[in-house]
């Protein structure tokens, strides 16, 4: 095994035993002691505006497959969409979910089922469908405009892997006066929805859904872990300034040389 | 379309087998095993788009059946399908069976349909990035939204080649805009990503997020 491959199994494991750890700890915790993200504070008033008025939320879960980079960000999404089914359970209407990625769309579906199921939604015509729209990103973008100017649609969430096709999705959804939530791990789509989406989701806070609407103790562990790591990081890379500064990069380079 | 993966075997497979395509990355005893599943993680994407078609089309027909408002849009859908199946049939044959170049039909298509139409839709998202742009102060008026429509502006400044807006020292803050804070700040989401991508690739290895059947 290499060193790459030792430190990549270390660092898995550090985040493991973290994460069960604060997760332990946790379990006695009443109350969350999570920073506010005001998105989420949305996607909650939505839920229940749309029990209130038999309105529904529309979800898209954005291009990302689940070989590659951009499947974190999709299973991100699907991950939402499953809190937000589970907290719907008593809406005339369940969310609408719409994919650009065939595998997307079909655990989106299975997704709907399993949660629906859970929920004790017997009725198929009520559930919720996990449509592919377009396997392009202006197909996919151009294909949920419908979605999002349905009139029943009281709220969009964009969660998932956009690209700049988002703008789109984020404008139509202000011109239709609807709240957007939107978050994607891609940093061009970011600064986007930044400047467009009524409530948006910056950096980490997309993989968040989980703790701030409410799946468990692991979701709230693994905040806490990232927050940890964070600080970590930050203490590395203020160490290695301090270090380059005092001259400590050129005394461990002669002693790796064999100079001293 | 009905899917009903059994639960817990859908979760003990897929949980195996990330952890084994994970473990395939620092061990490279593990390489093989981790191909062949990526690679069979390929076929069944394949596959899937199959049936990701086959639910577009049955969803549009079921529109126009509703006779709903965006029904014209369902039909314009499954004709522009139709055709672009029978096309690609055809192309098929002549490809492997007549021997006549790669996909020429399909290939006109893309090239003559496809792409002017995302060309100018790449066009009109240029336009909606600058209304967009323009209208954060109107949507946030924070310290974070008039810092962000300022910094947009200096670097669309200092981007231009037309020349009142040509002053070196435009060029100059544009660059450092780039170099320093952009980068930095970039870096910083970056790494918030990656610790969110980990710990969400850690929640699904464990069984605690599920994001597939119940």
């Amino acid at each position: 095994m290499s060193a790459t491959g030792f430190t990549g199994i270390v660092i898995v494991l550090l985040f493991v035993g973290l994460m069960i750890t604060f997760s332990i700890i946790g379990k006695n915790r009443k109350s969350s002691r999570l920073r506010p993200i005001g998105a989420y504070k949305k996607i909650d008033q939505e839920i229940n505006t749309s029990v209130e008025d038999g309105s529904q939320l529309h979800i898209s879960l954005g291009r990302g497959g689940i070989i590659g980079p951009d499947s974190a960000a999709g299973l991100a999404g699907l991950s939402l969409l499953k809190q937000v089914i589970e907290k719907s359970s008593m809406c005339d209407h369940p969310p609408i979910a719409s994919t650009g990625d065939p595998v997307l769309s079909i655990l989106a579906q299975d997704t709907i089922r399993g949660s629906s199921r859970a929920i004790s939604l017997a009725d198929q015509d009520k559930n919720p469908s996990g449509e592919l729209i377009g396997v392009t990103p202006f197909s996919y973008a151009a294909g949920s405009l419908t979605t999002i100017r349905n009139d029943n649609v009281s709220a969009n969430v964009h969660t998932g892997w956009f690209g700049n096709e988002i703008i789109w999705l984020t404008t139509a959804g202000e011109r239709q006066s609807s709240p957007t939530i939107a978050g994607t791990a891609q940093l061009p789509a970011q600064a986007i929805i930044y400047a467009s989406a009524s409530d948006p989701l910056i950096g980490e806070e997309l993989y968040a859904s989980g703790a701030y609407l409410g799946a468990g103790r692991m979701h709230e562990a693994s905040i806490t872990v990232q927050d940890v790591m964070r600080w970590l990081i930050i203490i590395l890379i203020i160490g290695s300034v301090v270090f380059n500064l005092l001259g400590f990069n050129t005394f461990i380079e002669d002693i790796l040389a064999g100079s001293m | 379309m009905n899917i009903n993966f059994k639960a817990p075997i859908s979760a003990a497979v897929a949980i195996g087998v990330g952890i084994i395509v994970l473990a395939g990355y620092f061990i490279p005893s593990l390489d093989n095993v981790r191909f062949a599943l990526l690679r069979t993680g390929l076929v069944l994407a394949a596959v899937a788009l199959l049936v990701g078609i086959i639910n577009l089309a049955t969803v549009h027909i079921k529109k126009i059946r509703k006779e709903s408002e965006n029904s014209g849009y369902s039909l314009i859908l499954l004709i522009a399908m139709a055709v672009t199946l029978i096309v690609g049939f055809i192309d098929m044959i002549q490809t492997y069976l007549v021997g006549r170049p790669n996909f020429q039909i399909t290939n006109w298509i893309f090239t003559n349909i496809q792409l002017p139409i995302e060309a100018s839709l790449l066009a009109v998202t240029t336009i909606s990035l600058i209304y967009a742009a323009a209208g954060i102060l109107r949507k946030r008026m924070d310290m974070f939204s008039i810092s962000f429509f300022f910094v947009v502006l200096l670097v669309l400044l200092g981007s231009f080649s037309i020349p009142p807006a040509t002053l070196p020292f435009l060029q100059v803050i544009r660059d450092w805009i780039l170099r320093v804070p952009a980068l930095g700040g970039a870096r910083g989401l970056l790494l918030g990503i990656a610790l969110g991508t980990i710990t969400t690739g850690i929640r699904i290895l464990l069984g605690t997020d599920r994001p597939y059947g119940g």
